[in-house]
């Protein structure tokens, strides 16, 4: 029984003695990789995905799945950029407008997103899919396939300027952070997101209104996608249906990789940043030491079943297909 | 003969099973009880080959054997049926039964499926089931799925020589009175083919179907008896090491409840698709008991009440208010507590902590604009876990690892601490063993005093009788008898039956 | 894993597809309808004309289907009278289409046409010949087939070589790093023919500059977030060492862009390739020192002019010469001195093209290995 306990802590621990050792890896293999410019690299291609990864964090804790990121993302990312240009470019004026203006595109994909979903009972996966291909559309009847770029320096300072070493932009990835850690740990929405996760049936016999929550849940990712959006425009400084691009494995693999369950119920927001750091250390540490490009996508599915395999409890997994 | 001599087990530090002897000889029926954590469940486990003991030696007709899987077991003749039903419910009857055996079927790499049929159908005449071997597992009732099991671990007679012995965990847990004599009388019936081991909670079950009983406590045997010389109260005393039974249900601690003061009431009250008329009304400090058997429509009853069904017509007042809209968080809002039977799906989130679990569903009296009170919810907890005695390290422990008892405390405090004054039980000491039975039956009694209104279906008809100040007989739906139950003037078990049936 | 994201890769390619198909797809059937009556008194001497193609989401595509349409209107046609077959990347659905096709307007067809994958190029130019209509090919083709083998009804086959432009990019880029120094060559997806031989000119370019540094090559996929990614482990692993970066395509030249701002790195020599309208932009400012432009609306253009003139009968196409049957596409570098002509020749406006010329872009005849 106490053994059992100990590997239970143990557990806990698992994906932040991944990332530890895959960081003491990367810099045997490289010392170049122990240095404060590259954590602000790794730091700048993890702030988007972080955010992305924090929202469909949301709607796995309830045991519900979300995949219209990259739909969301890329209206988001085309809708802000527009709004933006059309605003005379600069949110130092009243471009401001289009932060707000992507939060709530987001919101509102999430929750068309949650509506088909709770309403119409179809499944998360097929309503979410569904929708990021909806969401992939729209993206293109806006730009009409094209680029948009933003060229605003107070926009784009959130890349190129540097406080202590890292860039704006992952302060305010963590400021976000924190924002979903106090709504998780500290609002009855979050802990609703574990009761629905940890027992629908008992949310539900215990008064919860289960539909409406899932709702919530889903217009909290879309917000939080229209983060990662802004965030990843801020990094290219182009928007366009690309953008959204590859948050899909990205987002999913980091949650998980960060040991939040797929069934629901377990992991947070802190799961989540580790798992993103991981996912982007791997895909960092590999440039830096050099391995051949062939070898990557292979040693990163690798990684990610390895980090999947020590984190995860397998006792509870007999449901797993 | 089967025999076990000396079995010793330990699970890292914890000794299960100390020195365990245990006989059986062929044709007999050995009931197996002990406590909750008093090692049966090891035991079986070493028995059908699952476990393997780290002491002590096995025996078969006097050989020695070892069992490394429940495999080897089979080929000894030792079969297990299951208590979590063990059939794959969307395979066939047939491939149930010879799922893993399928080899004497096979012809150049298909399989006969009527040859398969055939001696499936063999196998289901030894139990008395007369159903089509092709018939898909989750169509057939639960007794039956029940008798499939029995006729799979049957089919090991013609694989292996000698008598078989067969395991039985719990069988009578999810059947009907009726159902339960019937899977008795087929048990009976096969003794000259096979020896049973027999294990189940419900003791008179146990006294009625054995030959001989073992009672484990703390990893021994502290005795064997002979069934016709035993009682339940004596099988108790052992299992416990002390007398329980005059004190057990709280008898002494029934006062009588608020005659003018209507909890709840429901006129006329159809449930939804069955077509019945229900008519309670519900005091406060009131027992009041629904009893009939498994399937008579008791749980749609409760679930009404809840909100979680929609009746089809007539009026459910809450404190003399009518209920208008129907949904459990309506219910909730209206001081309505629901404990449900299966606790590991509607009762306890596990993965949530003590004081999570607590606040679920009172959220809003410790939030400020939505915004959670942390250090409140904890006092909330702490001060439950002492009132309620429930053995946690702290408030922050995982409700998912707790023992059955601390569950259903930590599910009652979630209730009672929210104020709801309309408790709803179903089955609220399924699964617990003995001393944590008592402590809900306490708890029922406390929360009573406390003018809350308890609506109970309880595990067995003496725990009605027992608790209860009103019992209602249910039949198809229907309340068929009301009886009153005042201390000194309950009614048998008998009076019960014969409106029950 | 890679087959997961393949998969994914795969789903986004299709599920855009789809959506365009929707939309073009419900356009090119409203086309079809309302051509029926109108075929009916077409005469050989007016054949329907038809684009089959990947999909329009891609500016390549876009810039060819643009072309097709300015070929259709010079005819004073409207530009619905062009059909659009999109064959979302399927060869299954583009012979099938096509097939459709033939067997509704017979031989009274002009196509121009990218059979998607080389081996689908015969059994579409077989269905077309078998029909006595007319296409013309480009890009994908196996090397054992010749529109001279098919007498008029294949009309010619139009590729691009791309070894050539870019070791001239990287040239350019050796030259603005003064001849040493280290470089870094960004892909596109590995098996993909044109990451293939535009990698392969880079490293002819090497040969010539011994005292250029090859730190490393490795493929972004032809992505701008990937891109972004590797250069930045690049800076890692190399720091100051980089002295050049040579990208396989424009849109990962973005990324490179943009992971060098971060670093506050302004002037770093990088080249690229494709001559997407951005980069023009971007070489005029001199972010970008040279591109590649292929000019795919006037492949879009003459590749239907060719198939619509041979149907017509204003050239017997087995009366020409191989070199006019099998030819490379045009590619013209797009460095800093000429980007801004070059910007407002083809970029702000398209030439107005004469479609009857059909060789004067030519490359010269296709050389086989």
């Amino acid at each position: 029984m106490n053994r059992f306990l100990a590997m239970e802590t143990l557990r806990k621990w698992v994906p932040l003695l991944v990332l530890a050792g895959l960081c003491l890896f990367f810099t045997a293999m490289n010392p170049h990789f122990l240095t404060l410019r590259n954590f602000a690299r790794i730091a700048i291609s993890s702030s988007p995905a972080l955010m992305v990864a924090i929202g469909v964090m949301f709607v796995i804790l309830m045991g519900s799945i979300d995949l219209s990121m990259e739909g969301t993302v890329a209206v988001c990312a085309v809708l802000f950029a527009l709004t933006l240009n059309a605003l005379g470019g600069s949110i130092a004026g009243r471009g401001w407008v289009a932060i707000p203006v992507a939060l709530f595109a987001g919101a509102v994909m999430g929750a068309v997103n949650g509506l088909v979903h709770v309403r119409l009972r179809i499944p998360s996966f097929m309503a979410s899919l569904s929708l990021g291909f909806i969401g992939i559309g729209l993206s293109l009847l806006i730009t009409g396939g094209d680029r948009i770029l933003i060229d605003d320096p107070l926009f784009r300072s959130l890349l190129t300027v540097r406080v202590g070493g890292f860039p704006l932009m992952m302060y305010a990835a963590l400021a976000c952070l924190l924002v979903a850690w106090f709504i998780q740990d500290h609002t009855t929405t979050g802990r609703n997101f574990y009761a629905v996760g940890g027992g629908e049936e008992l949310a539900r016999a215990s008064g919860l209104n289960v539909g409406r929550l899932r709702i919530i849940g889903f217009v909290l990712a879309g917000i939080f996608y229209a983060l990662g959006a802004i965030f990843a425009v801020a990094r290219l400084g182009i928007a366009e249906t690309e953008t959204g691009r590859n948050f899909m494995f990205m987002s999913i693999t980091s949650v998980v990789v960060g040991g939040t369950a797929l069934r629901g119920g377990e992991g947070g927001v802190w799961n989540t940043l580790i798992g993103v750091l991981i996912v982007n250390v791997i895909g960092n540490g590999m440039v830096v030491i050099g391995l051949a490009d062939y070898f990557q996508d292979g040693v990163l599915g690798l990684l990610v079943i390895t980090a999947v395999w020590l984190s995860t409890d397998r006792r509870s997994l007999s449901f797993v297909k | 003969m089967f025999e076990l001599q000396n079995i010793e087990k330990r699970y890292t530090g914890v000794h299960v099973l100390k020195g365990v002897d245990f006989r059986i000889d062929d044709g007999e029926i050995i009931g197996l009880v002990g406590e909750n954590g008093a090692g049966k469940s090891t035991l079986m486990k070493i028995i059908y080959g699952a476990v393997q003991q780290d002491g002590g030696t096995i025996q078969v007709d006097g050989e020695t054997v070892t069992f490394r899987t429940p495999r080897d077991a089979m080929k000894m003749g030792v079969g297990m049926v299951y208590q979590e039903q063990s059939l794959i419910p969307n395979l066939t009857v047939m491939e149930n039964i010879f799922l893993g055996f399928e080899k004497p079927f096979v012809r150049f790499g298909a399989i006969r499926w009527k040859k398969m049929a055939e001696a499936a159908r063999v196998q289901l005449a030894k139990v008395g089931l007369d159903i089509d071997p092709a018939t898909i597992t989750s169509r057939l009732t639960f007794a039956q799925r029940q008798l499939v099991e029995l006729a799979k671990v049957l089919a090991l007679e013609e694989r292996v020589e000698g008598k078989l012995v067969i395991l039985l965990d719990e069988p009578t847990s999810v059947l009907s009175r009726d159902e339960i004599e019937l899977l008795f009388s087929v048990v009976r019936a096969l003794r000259r083919r096979a020896s049973f081991i027999f294990v189940s909670h419900r003791l008179d079950e146990i006294l009625a179907l054995s030959d001989r009983i073992y009672v484990l406590k703390d990893g021994a045997v502290v005795d064997v008896m002979t069934a016709k010389d035993a009682s339940i109260a004596t099988i108790q005393k052992e299992m416990v090491g002390r007398d329980i039974s005059n004190e057990y249900y709280r008898e002494d601690r029934q006062i009588p409840y608020d005659e003018n003061k209507v909890l709840l009431e429901l006129d006329h009250v159809g449930v939804a698709g069955r077509g019945n008329d229900v008519s309670l009304r519900l005091h406060a400090g009131e027992v009041l008991a629904l009893v009939g058997v498994e399937g008579s429509g008791r749980e749609p009853i409760l679930r009404t009440i809840f909100g979680m069904l929609r009746p089809d017509r007539g009026t459910l007042r809450i404190r003399g208010k009518p209920v208008r809209s129907f949904s459990p968080s309506h219910s909730v809002a209206h001081g309505i507590g629901y404990i449900p039977r299966e606790r590991k799906i509607e009762g306890i989130a596990s993965g949530m902590n003590v004081f999570e679990n607590m606040t679920l569903s009172q959220m809003k009296n410790y939030t400020k604009g939505s915004v959670l009170n942390i250090s409140a919810e904890r006092k909330l907890a702490r001060e439950w876990i002492g009132k309620l005695s429930i053995k946690v390290p702290s408030e922050y422990a995982d409700c998912g690892n707790l023992s059955g008892g601390n569950q259903q405390k930590v599910v009652l405090a979630k209730w009672r601490s929210g104020g709801s004054d309309i408790i709803l039980l179903d089955h609220p000491t399924r699964g617990l063993d003995i001393g944590a039975k008592e402590d809900v039956y306490a708890m029922i009694r406390d929360m009573s005093a406390d003018g809350v209104g308890i609506i109970l279906i309880a595990d067995t008809l003496e725990e009605a009788i027992g608790l209860s100040h009103t019992i209602a007989v249910i039949k198809d739906g229907d309340i068929k008898k009301w009886f009153n139950c005042q201390p000194g003037a309950k009614p048998s078990l008998y009076n019960l039956i014969q409106h029950m049936v | 894993m890679s087959f997961i994201r393949k998969y994914i890769e795969q789903q986004t390619i299709n599920r855009r597809n789809l959506l365009l198909m929707s939309a073009y797809g419900l356009c090119g059937a409203a086309v079809t309808s309302a051509m029926k009556p109108y075929a009916a008194k077409a005469a050989s001497s007016d054949p329907q004309i038809a684009w089959s193609y990947r999909d329009r989401t891609n500016p390549y595509w876009n810039a060819i289907v643009s072309g097709g349409n300015a070929f259709v209107q010079s005819l004073g046609k409207p530009e619905r009278a062009l059909i659009n077959l999109i064959n979302e990347g399927s060869s299954e659905k583009s012979l099938s289409d096509i097939q459709s096709l033939l067997s509704r307007y017979g031989s009274n067809v002009a196509l121009a046409v990218d059979p998607n994958d080389m081996p689908n190029c015969r059994p579409v130019v077989e269905a077309v010949s078998k029909a006595q209509a007319y296409a013309s090919t480009i890009w994908n083709k196996t090397d054992d087939l010749h529109p001279w083998d098919f007498g008029d009804h294949y009309v010619s086959h139009m590729t691009w070589s791309d070894v050539g432009p870019s070791e001239q990019t990287a040239r350019v880029l050796f030259d603005a790093m003064g001849g040493k120094g280290g470089v870094v060559h960004l892909g596109g997806i590995t098996s993909n023919n044109p990451a293939i031989e535009r990698l392969a000119g880079f490293r002819n370019a090497l040969k010539a500059y011994p005292n250029i540094e090859l730190l490393a090559v490795q493929a972004a996929d032809w992505d701008t977030q990937k891109a972004n990614q590797v250069m930045s482990g690049f800076l890692t692993r190399y720091g100051d060492a980089i002295k050049g970066v040579h990208c396989a395509s424009d849109t990962m030249a973005y990324g490179v862009i943009e992971a060098l701002r971060a670093e506050g790195i302004e002037n770093m020599p990088i080249v690229s390739y494709d001559g997407n309208p951005q980069a023009v932009d971007l070489v005029t400012k001199g972010k970008i020192l040279a591109t590649v432009f292929t000019n795919p609306y006037w492949a879009g253009g003459i590749t239907a002019s060719l198939a619509y003139y041979a149907a017509t009968g204003v050239f017997k196409p087995s009366s020409e010469p191989k070199e006019h049957r099998e030819f490379y596409g045009p590619t013209t570098l797009v460095t800093t001195k000429d980007a801004r002509d070059f910007k407002v020749k083809y970029i702000d406006t398209n030439p107005n093209y004469d479609w009857k010329k059909f060789w004067a872009l030519s490359g010269g005849q296709i050389q086989y290995k």
